[in-house]
């Protein structure tokens, strides 16, 4: 008897709090405080005004809205959650670091599937830490392409790094590229040659692991021609619109400078996507990050503002808001059926972020400290004096993201060759693959000689290696390494 | 080293004068640092025995004193009440209500959450109803620190003042025993404006001083030995607690694979420390001399429109650093005007690398500092200057002294001792120069075997601007910011205290009176 009266009590209590809880109960005032870009405070105001009256919940936001520039919101909000915003908007770079400090809300499910379903595949994972979605896509134009003064370059030289550099050079007008302050912009050569560094992270925006693959034979290239432009005289790095006003004749930067560069050069203003180095007889298209505002809600305590707000965030990163944003602020959408709109693919600047965006990367979460330890290769790279100085510099960058972060699983257990192969003097790890048996097996064929040494190592570290003396090569020839994890066995293959 | 006596030193070169000189400095290290702790064990003797007499007083009091005092041992100001001075009882009685009421109310709770800071952090509640996640807040360990030093200096004022009324009582009785009347409230009150008119001045800014200095640094070095950074805030992730001596281990560790990468922590401070003293030596002294110079230049017989000279160099002061620094900043760029001029007059091919260049950036700094910085010590010598008897440099002239050996002799004495203060006040105050460095290069260019260090260093940081990255930076780690603090503090309170006791007009207060 008494578990039939708790189960019609518990029934009662649950069938109550529906009522009370259904999607009616939103309706009411609400006091908010949002953070937007000072650009966006009116049309802002415009549209929560909008959403007060079209909204069927009967929900009315009291809203402040304050300007705080994207770049500042994330450093506001962690020294202080609580005085933050209710919603603010912050590129994402900051993200990993606003979930680490609790000031994102995660997103509930109808919200966390009208997000994937509606935006740009990056921007929504720019969005995501572990399985959980936390903030709302706003954007998807923090890309970098490359602006030229068409009185000094010629038309036909925009697509070679090599012409662009002598072009500069003969004109004493500068080639301004952030290589030596900023790893996002110096990223642009390793993802030419095809490398990668991308961080895993859990649902509460810790870092788990990282998988880089910036010290590999397509980093080495990739600072081969690095080199080239951070050693020209008139290689300035910088990534401000305004230095066409200060001799320069090429700036690589973003949409946000489309204004400060029209204004300079008028007519003579040319727009483009990055061009491409030549290292070995071989071409590679500049890459680049590609990366977007987000819109977050603060986590809050009552559980009715909450889901209000999070009506009011869906609202503002939708279509109707993001179409509104982009005519009055010609913002780049993240949804995608304003993407696709004709007047957007017509805007000059965005027209240069898509054809750049073939060999663009999303930018995923990345560890606050990756920019501090990868900007510095532009200056390694300046300052190496041959091959071995760029390898140098790869390998103290490989250091330091070693040292302080977990590799990924593939790069501590992989194995890879090592020692005087391919014209390396033990400076240079060549992947490997397992295969099906087992076998780990070279991913290239290396031309040996007799006599020629090397070894296995596991994790680009010594502490496992094989064979115990160094593998001698017997006769000379072509061949893949195999290498058997179980025996600790090193042979060679033809094939 | 045996100290030689005077003739004896007389006789020696001038070169063997400044050998021993310097021989003497170092041989008399040891004692100096033996002769401080000393010093220190006196002074821990001195509050040991000061706490004893003060302990055996208080027994004393309860042993000869009459109920009425032993009375006021548990309920403050009793013995006043009872003996008739009712205004003290009423304060005695009411602070220790307070402090009573406080300590149950919440001190108590503060206090005892201070040893672990909190253990319950935030939790997060799917309410499925509303598709929306809640979070619930629970301990704060900011404000368990914040409001636990608190309760501690609460604590500390109870206990003296408990102290100070049972010495009134023993005063009382005493005043009694002789057959005095004791002081009315009124009395009191009267006193404080008249005899005991120090204590009302001094209540109000000692008050400030106490909650707006002393407190916030007390927290400040209290975080030092926390985990508080960008990951454990203490309210809206994660609590941060007590580590120990883990963060100074961290950051005075030569381990170079302890989270540093390349180079160790201990290494990248050596670093940046040694910048920092340089840049304030030179910041200091080349301002000082310069600026001396320009005033005397300027002050010369038959310099003409002198009042105008002075209006050109104070101009850099009435623009503000703010912006005069970052547009000199940007002047000296690789396409900024400089380079360009000096490209379009053909002097040179290729831009200077004024700030690319560890060493270019480094002189750089401190030329244009002196640029900002001639202009104050012009106007603080200029009054110094004038102030020095015409008649001196006048006999010093009929002896046939050179303006060499006039400067050498009769001026440079002079401002030292005079400016001798304000000298070391601007060392330390350099080493702190947080606006130059930070507004001319923000530190660049980068340091790239300390890339990984916390906050990324450069090689024009200072040790101010090294601690603003690291609470800025990726990572926000406030406990390592705050051992940097206290180094700084320590370094600073060494050099100031060293030269402060060699200084000329601390050791001959009597000279040039």
């Amino acid at each position: 008897m008494k578990k039939v009266l708790a189960l019609i009590l518990t029934l009662a209590l649950v069938v109550s709090s529906c009522v009370v809880a259904s999607a009616e109960s939103l309706a009411g005032t609400y006091d908010i405080t949002l953070w937007v870009a000072e650009k966006a405070v009116d049309l802002t105001k415009q549209q929560i005004a909008d959403f007060n009256a079209s909204n069927e919940l009967g929900i009315v936001f009291n809203a402040t809205v304050e300007p705080v520039s994207e770049a500042d919101a994330a450093t506001q909000m962690i020294t202080d959650v609580e005085a933050g915003g209710d919603i603010f908007c912050f590129a994402q770079d900051q993200f990993a670091r606003l979930v680490q400090a609790g000031a994102l809300a995660p997103l509930g499910e109808g919200a966390a599937a009208f997000v994937k379903e509606n935006n740009d595949a990056g921007t929504v994972a720019a969005a995501i830490s572990g399985d959980t979605v936390y903030a709302y896509p706003l954007t998807a134009d923090n890309g970098y392409f490359m602006y030229y003064d068409k009185s000094v370059i010629p038309e036909e030289d925009v697509d070679s790094l090599e012409k662009l550099i002598a072009d500069c050079e003969a004109a004493q007008k500068y080639f301004a590229f952030e290589m030596q302050s900023s790893a996002w912009y110096l990223a642009s050569f390793f993802f030419a040659t095809g490398c990668v560094s991308e961080w895993e992270t859990d649902d509460d925006g810790n870092f788990i692991s990282v998988h880089d693959t910036f010290n590999s034979p397509e980093g080495l290239i990739a600072v081969k021609g690095m080199e080239k432009l951070v050693k020209s005289d008139f290689h300035l790095s910088s990534s401000s619109g305004s230095e066409f006003s200060s001799n320069a004749a090429i700036v690589v930067t973003g949409t946000w400078d489309y204004e400060t560069v029209k204004g300079i050069l008028g007519d003579n203003m040319g727009v483009t996507d990055l061009p491409s180095f030549e290292v070995d007889g071989k071409e590679y298209h500049l890459g680049s990050f590609n990366g977007c505002k987000l819109l977050g809600v603060k986590p809050q305590v009552d559980a009715y503002k909450l889901a209000a707000l999070h009506q009011l965030a869906r609202y503002l990163t939708g279509e109707k808001c993001q179409q509104e944003r982009f005519e009055a602020l010609s913002w780049g959408p993240s949804n995608l059926t304003v993407q696709a709109s004709d007047a957007v693919q017509a805007n000059p600047g965005l027209a240069a972020l898509i054809a750049q965006s073939p060999y663009s990367v999303p930018q995923c979460q990345i560890h606050g400290s990756w920019w501090d330890i990868a900007k510095v290769i532009g200056d390694d790279v300046k300052n190496a004096e041959d091959e071995a100085g760029l390898q140098q510099a790869l390998d103290n960058y490989y250091d330091k993201i070693a040292s302080l972060f977990t590799l990924s699983d593939d790069v501590k257990f992989g194995w890879t060759v090592i020692g005087a192969v391919n014209g390396t003097m033990w400076d240079n790890d060549f992947a490997m693959t397992k295969g099906d048996d087992g076998v780990w097996k070279s991913n290239d064929a290396f031309e040996m000689e007799a006599g020629t040494e090397f070894k296995v190592r596991q994790g680009l570290s010594w502490d496992n290696n094989f064979p115990a003396e160094n593998f001698k090569v017997e006769e000379a020839g072509t061949y893949y390494v195999l290498f058997n994890e179980a025996t600790g066995e090193v042979s060679l293959s033809a094939e | 080293m045996a100290q030689i006596s005077d003739l004896e030193f007389l006789r020696l070169s001038k070169a063997q004068k400044t050998g021993y000189k310097i021989r003497r400095f170092f041989t008399g290290i040891p004692k100096a640092i033996a002769s401080f702790f000393l010093a220190v064990w006196h002074a821990i003797q001195k509050a040991g025995k000061a706490v004893g007499r003060e302990i055996s007083e208080i027994g004393t009091t309860f042993k000869e004193g009459d109920w009425k005092t032993k009375l006021s041992f548990l309920v403050m100001g009793f013995g006043s009440l009872a003996r008739g001075q009712i205004l003290r009882g009423i304060l005695f009685l009411l602070f220790e209500i307070i402090f009573i009421g406080y300590m149950i109310l919440s001190g108590g709770y503060w206090l005892s959450m201070l040893p672990s800071l909190g253990t319950q952090g935030p939790t997060k509640e799917y309410n499925a109803l509303l598709d929306v996640t809640v979070t619930q807040y629970h301990d704060n360990s900011f404000q368990i620190l914040l409001y636990g030093v608190l309760t501690i200096f609460f604590i500390v004022a109870f206990i003296y003042t408990w102290r100070v009324n049972i010495r009134q009582n023993r005063m009382a009785e005493k005043i009694l025993a002789t057959g005095k009347p004791l002081k009315s409230g009124k009395e009191d009150l009267h006193s404080l404006v008249d005899d005991q008119f120090h204590k009302t001045l001094m209540a109000l800014p000692l008050t400030g001083i106490l909650i707006f200095t002393v407190l916030p640094i007390f927290f400040m070095i209290l975080v030092a030995f926390t985990n508080y950074d960008g990951t454990h805030n203490g309210y809206t992730n994660n609590l941060f607690t007590w580590v120990g001596l883990d963060n100074f281990n961290t950051l005075l560790s030569w381990d170079v694979t302890g989270g540093a990468g390349t180079q160790s922590y201990a290494a990248t401070f050596g670093e940046v420390l040694l910048w920092t003293l340089i840049w304030a030596f030179f910041a200091t002294f080349t301002n000082y001399f310069l600026g001396m110079f320009v005033a005397m230049a300027i002050n010369k017989k038959g310099i003409r429109f002198k009042k105008g000279w002075r209006t050109i160099l104070v101009l850099t002061i009435a623009i503000p650093q703010f912006i005069s620094l970052l547009y000199v900043s940007k002047m000296f760029a690789k396409n900024g005007i400089i380079n360009g001029f000096l490209m379009d007059m053909g002097w040179i091919k290729t831009a200077l690398p004024f700030w690319e260049k560890p060493n270019w950036a480094r002189i750089t700094v401190i030329l244009i500092n002196i640029w900002i910085g001639i202009p104050y010590l012009m106007l603080i010598t200029t009054g110094i200057l004038m102030n020095i008897p015409a008649d001196l440099y006048e006999s010093a002239r009929i002896d046939g002294a050179n303006a060499w050996q006039q400067y050498r002799k009769i001026t440079l004495p002079y401002m030292l001792f005079v400016t001798g203060p304000y000298l070391l006040t601007s060392f330390t105050g350099n080493m702190n120069n947080f606006n130059v460095i930070f507004l001319l290069t923000g530190g660049a260019p980068t340091n790239p075997a300390a890339s990984s260090a916390a906050g990324a260093v450069g090689y024009t940081d200072l040790l101010i601007t090294w601690l603003f990255k690291i609470t800025t930076g990726a990572e926000s780690q406030y406990y390592l910011a705050s051992v940097i603090g206290i180094l700084v503090f320590v370094v600073v309170a060494l050099i100031s205290l060293i030269v402060y006791n060699v200084m000329p007009s601390i050791k001959n207060e009597e000279d040039f009176r």
